[in-house]
């Protein structure tokens, strides 16, 4: 037998960290927009069953440069890693050298099935991101596993023009519940801001003034937070309600923290004291912890 | 915060089962007030009684030198053997002048009353600092003796006096006491009394000198037909902790070590007066983030080290602080550290041990406080004897500490909405029983210590993206010992050592509400030894080392760990909750010989042995390795001496490696470790030592995550993991002779270590690798009681792993970092600093007070201390350590 090795004096150093927060560096906070960013992606449906088409929508800024192309991929989470779906190397290697322009409408036709099969999902501007959910995909599973699902991983790309290597794309993933649930999930929705307690008409631009602190809440729709069954590893249901969060994005200020902690929705932004545009954008995503995700964009005006 | 990672340590913090193994009572020691810093056992018991001079002799004063008005002191070495008497001495500071030869001579005759250890009367060697003193009388050219004539003799005391020191109200034998305007002198007995036959009447001049104290000079007046009695306070120049000036050093060592008084240990900077923390600053110990007391020894992890309090293995040494251990040093007689190459009576681990002795020499009269304030902590120990008269005299000393920044803390958050309370406090009380016949020792000690941390956020900000891990965070630990040590000699050359302890410790965490997790543990340990010793050149040892006990644990988390897909962020989770308890035992066996083969058995010693490690959890686990070790020291010449050791080190795996759900069997086995070491020692004079070792360790069967884990049916860690640890070591040590004291310690190493070896991947830089380790340590004493002492260190910074960036998490609000180089493929910068202590000692009659500022990093400004990264690991910077961290305390001192 020998003595527990975490050892509270282990936590010393971050104790001490915490103490020596007047000498750390400023880093970029997470919740200001400065670079090329993937802030949310939204299924629709949000829990497909199978034989669904499930269309898929991202909220990508890029404040820097345009985008040129986001592809998407797809694969089951069985294969995922923690950097999201990689293409079969040997699609990879089918790809190299390939001159799409030189080639034919039924050479490009079975590459784009190849690519399919691999996971490609859509390139966007050009092809939307669509799928569809094979109708024997949860064939084999007992009745509660139906119920629970399955996880599809969607891995979004976003390419700004003049990339010139891995450095410059941002790579994000989201996952995607596949089941037959008795209560499937859907993506909960906006219905429209308050700040300092004041009703904010969607549209309209909001006007604030630099240098000031405001407490910013975002409604949610009538029937954005939904009831749901949920079959209990004893076998019993249960009915459980969601919790959904926020998280904010800015162009410039400080928040009191990036994301909100249910049951509490509001946030603080302080504003800059000198903005670097009159015009900016206040970006709030939803989600409900099932798999649905949603969000806000809110011009604001200094 | 990630909630997988979260969740791991909070599943370790459920599964802790710490355990502590006993190991035997300290065989040896140094004397009181000395630190140990052995590389092996086989240390000689602590001297119970100090030498005290009974009879000094007036050495004539040279006539040359007092003819030009010189005065000197003369440093000797004296040998003192079982007796008292002077064996041998030799002059190891001269003074030149005619001083060193009537020193020499006059010291030969000293008498003393020999130091006494648990075996009785032994030979130690001291040194002793002769003065040669002008007086009035001399100064005019009298030589003052002592009375020649039997009818002086004869004549009644009619002047009498105690000498006492200042502070320490220690009395002084051997001290010189003059009537200079009648020639007389005399010295102090053992008890400080100075008697003077034959005083007429009147107004005399008293004076009492020597050598490191201040002279003392009054005027008496003798009256007809009394007896005059007076008290003089006389003040120590060079006041040490009950020991002589000097360097104890024992006639009979078996293993030279590494001694450091407690005196010099408690100087040094950045220790912050804790014995336990010099160990960063020796040879083979990298150096700790942020100054903290993480140990890492030759290379290992923090957790492969084991820490002993009085043979009793502790979950802690640190407080949570970092800083402060948890036992009082002023109870602390001796830190042990072994590096490596150490014996078979330490066991399930593969680094290094460290066993801190507590005091067993407690004050001859009265009672003694010492109490001890600074900008972090309070506490005191209180100590003495009681029951002398009953003729059942007993040592006792009680001590309690605690911190108090979390009374500090607040005054800089109040508006925040955060709450940050750290909090210790320990106690201890020891009881000795005294003067047992025969070499016997019966003690029992008592001991505990609680850490708390408390982090309040405010209820309504989210503390990161993971929902689940939200809320105040609280941790406990406490820990509480009691533990008996008994010695008794028996007949036929066998000697029984017992050690029986009981303990309990009591851990919990918990983040919010949704994460908690906690752990209590009852143990039982017994170590007894009987030592079998026909002759001085042989000696057997069978050993237990047993450690049993009950443990029991539960948590409570969001979601099941036993059910893979509860760790989908977006999947439907349970909370989760579970209770487990056990017993689980340990009744290591070991054996080894002490083997003197030559004539001299001081020449070469032999030391075999053989330890089996077992771990039985009752249905679960059963597990058994035997450790063959060997050890061997040789003195070549009287000076030098070559030493080296080879053996086997097994550590069972941690609780939280064992876990398997559904009461599945366990099947890890124990990891390993082969280690080599081969050295030399050389002495220099009295002061100087070097120390110098080449070691080796070669680790296989390491406990690593098991990258194939697919389903609950695998285990989560398997023993495919390798290391390998090699360098060395050099030490050079100033002994405090005189007013000065230092030492270099220089540490040359390289520690991998390779997870998956069938898997193709390659050696990496261990965590905590640091290639040079230089240390410098020196302090020296200035007049007037003040004291300046520093550090300066040089570290070769750690590995570290260097990201390309990140992939973004939708669902959990975060990016997990990816890397394009080898795993700790990058360093950091180097580590220099240097610390300053200063301190300034008053001294009244009946108590002392030393004012100290130990400030630590006072030249370099920041260092770095790792890597952070912004939320997308595209940014980096360092975390710097604090530019300055001073600390201002008192250390009180009474004596009633």
């Amino acid at each position: 037998m020998a003595p527990f090795p975490c050892h509270p004096g282990a936590l010393a150093p971050l104790f001490a960290l915490a103490l020596l927060g007047c000498q750390r560096v400023e880093l970029s906070s997470s919740w200001t927009i400065d670079r090329l960013r993937i802030l949310a992606v939204k299924a629709e449906p949000a829990e497909p069953a199978p034989g669904d088409t499930v269309a898929f929508e991202a909220l990508v800024i890029s404040p820097q440069a345009p985008l040129q192309i986001v592809l998407w991929l797809a694969c089951p989470a069985d294969i995922a890693g923690v950097m999201g779906c990689e293409l079969d190397p040997a699609v990879l290697e089918q790809l190299a050298g390939l001159d799409p322009e030189s080639m034919t409408p039924e050479e490009l036709a079975e590459l784009y099935a190849t690519l399919t099969e691999a996971g490609l999902m859509g390139v966007e501007p050009y092809l939307p991101p669509t799928w569809t959910v094979p109708d024997d995909i949860l064939d084999g599973l007992t009745e509660a596993e139906r119920n629970e699902g399955i996880t599809l991983f969607t891995q979004i790309s976003a390419i700004p023009e003049g990339a010139e290597g891995d450095a410059e794309i941002e790579l994000a993933y989201k996952r995607v519940p596949i089941s037959q649930a008795v209560t499937p999930n859907h993506n909960p929705a906006i219905d429209h801001l308050q700040i300092d307690g004041a009703l904010v008409e969607p549209g309209v631009t909001l006007e604030l003034d630099p240098g000031q602190a405001y407490e910013i809440e975002p409604v949610l729709a009538d029937d954005a937070v939904e009831t749901y069954r949920y079959l209990t590893l004893d076998g019993t249901w249960e009915d459980r309600e969601e919790e959904p969060y926020f998280s904010i994005f800015v162009q410039e200020g400080e928040l009191d923290a990036a994301n909100t902690l249910f049951p509490y929705s509001s946030f603080t932004w302080t504003t800059p004291e000198v903005p670097t545009t009159a015009e900016q954008t206040l970006w709030i995503v939803v989600q409900d912890r099932r798999g649905g995700m949603n969000w806000w964009s809110q011009a604001v005006r200094f | 915060m990630p909630l997988l990672p979260l969740l791991l340590a909070l599943a370790a913090v459920a599964l802790a089962q710490p355990a502590p193994d006993a190991v035997p009572p300290p065989e040896a020691s140094p004397p009181p007030g000395a630190t140990h810093l052995p590389e092996a056992e086989n240390e000689p018991p602590p001297l119970l009684k100090e030498p005290a001079l009974l009879d000094f002799v007036q050495a004539p004063y040279p006539p040359q030198a007092q003819a030009e008005g010189l005065e000197g002191t003369v440093v000797l070495a004296i040998e003192i053997d079982e007796t008292g008497h002077v064996a041998s001495a030799e002059v190891i500071g001269p003074a030149g002048h005619g001083f060193d030869e009537a020193a020499l001579e006059a010291a030969r005759q000293f008498v003393f009353e020999p130091a006494v250890d648990e075996t009785g009367p032994v030979a130690v060697i001291v040194e002793f600092a002769y003065g040669f003193v002008l007086d009035a009388a001399a100064h005019d050219g009298a030589v003052p003796e002592a009375p020649a004539s039997p009818a002086e003799a004869e004549l009644p005391v009619t002047l009498e006096g105690q000498l006492t020191e200042m502070g320490t109200r220690r009395a002084l034998a051997g001290f010189p006491v003059l009537l200079p305007d009648l020639d007389l002198q005399t010295t102090t007995d053992a008890e400080g009394w100075f008697r003077f036959r034959g005083v007429p009447p009147g107004a005399h001049h008293l004076k009492a000198a020597n050598t490191g104290f201040d002279a003392v000079e009054r005027e008496v007046e003798v009256v007809a037909g009394e007896v005059t009695t007076v008290r003089l306070w006389v003040r120590n120049q060079s006041y040490a902790d009950d020991e002589l000036v000097g360097v104890y050093k024992r006639e009979k060592e078996e293993v030279t070590r590494r001694t450091l008084s407690v005196q010099e240990v408690r100087r040094v900077p950045g220790t912050f007066g804790d014995p336990v923390r010099v160990i960063q600053s020796l040879p083979g110990a990298a150096r700790a983030p942020f100054s903290t007391g993480i140990l890492v020894i030759r290379g290992s992890n923090p957790e492969d080290s084991a820490v002993y309090i009085d043979g009793i293995r502790v979950p802690l040494i640190y407080h949570l602080d970092g800083v402060h251990s948890v036992i009082n040093p002023n109870l602390v007689e001796s830190v042990d550290y072994l590096p490596g190459g150490y014996g078979v009576r330490y066991g399930r681990s593969l680094g290094g041990a460290i066993d801190v002795r507590t005091r067993r020499t407690y004050p001859e009269e009265g009672h003694d406080l010492k109490w001890t304030t600074d900008l972090l902590h309070s506490g005191g120990l209180l100590s003495g004897r009681i029951g002398a008269k009953s003729g059942h005299p007993w040592g006792y000393a009680l001590g309690a500490r605690r911190s108090y920044i979390d009374l500090i803390i607040p005054f800089f958050t109040a508006n925040s909405g955060y709450v940050i309370k750290p909090r210790w406090f320990d106690y201890q009380l020891k009881l000795d029983r005294l003067e047992l016949p025969g070499g016997s020792r019966f003690c029992v000690f008592f001991f505990g210590f609680q850490d708390i941390m408390r982090v309040s956020t405010p209820d309504d900000v989210a503390q990161g993206t993971d929902q689940d891990a939200q809320g105040d965070f609280d941790m406990l630990y406490s820990t509480y010992r009691v533990l008996l040590d008994w010695e008794r000699p028996l007949g036929g050359h066998w000697k029984l050592r017992a050690t029986p302890s009981l303990g309990l410790d009591i851990n919990s965490g918990s983040l919010g509400s949704a994460l908690t997790g906690g752990q209590d543990t009852f143990m039982i340990e017994l170590r007894a030894e009987a030592p079998w010793e026909p002759s001085e050149h042989f000696r057997l040892t069978p050993g237990v080392d047993f450690i049993g006990g009950w443990w029991g644990f539960s948590a409570k988390l969001p979601f099941n760990p036993e059910i893979a897909a509860d760790y989908d962020p977006i999947g439907e989770r349970e909370p989760w909750a579970i209770e487990d308890s056990g017993w689980a035992w340990g009744p290591d066996l070991y054996l080894d010989a002490d083997i003197k083969p030559l004539a001299d058995p001081e020449r070469l010693l032999i030391t075999p042995g053989v330890r089996w490690t077992e771990i039985w959890i009752p249905g679960e686990y059963t597990e058994t390795a035997p450790d063959p070790r060997i050890s061997a020291r040789m003195r070549l010449w009287e000076h030098s001496a070559v030493k080296g050791a080879l053996g086997y080190y097994h550590q069972p795996p941690m609780p939280y490696e064992m876990y398997r759900p559904d009461e599945q069997r366990v099947e890890e086995d124990f990891e390993r470790a082969l280690s080599a070491t081969v050295g030399w020692e050389q002495e220099v004079g009295q002061a100087w030592t070097g120390d110098l070792e080449l070691f080796y360790k070669h680790l296989d069967r390491l406990l690593v995550m098991n990258d194939e884990f697919t389903s609950l049916d695998d285990p989560y860690f398997i023993n495919a993991g390798l290391g390998r640890i090699f360098g060395l070591e050099v030490m050079i040590k100033r002994a405090q002779v005189d007013r000065f004291f230092g030492w270099l310690s220089y540490t040359l190493s390289k520690s991998e270590r390779l997870d998956y070896p069938d898997e193709g991947e390659d050696w990496y830089d261990f965590d905590f690798d640091q290639t040079h380790i230089f240390v410098a340590v020196g302090g020296i004493q200035l007049p007037y009681d003040l004291e300046l002492s520093t550090r300066v260190q040089y570290v070769t910074g750690n590995p570290w792993t260097p990201y390309a960036g990140g992939v973004y998490d939708l669902d959990q609000g975060y990016y997990w970092a990816y890397s394009t180089a080898a795993h700790n493929s990058q360093r950091m910068p180097p580590y220099f600093s240097t610390d300053l202590r200063f301190e300034k000692l008053f001294t009244f009659k009946r108590w002392q007070l030393s004012t100290y500022v130990d400030m630590l990093n006072v030249i370099r400004g920041t260092n770095p201390e790792f890597v952070r990264y912004n939320y997308d690991y595209t940014e980096w910077a360092y975390v710097r350590s604090l530019p300055f961290i001073p600390n201002v305390g008192i250390d009180a001192n009474w004596r009633f």
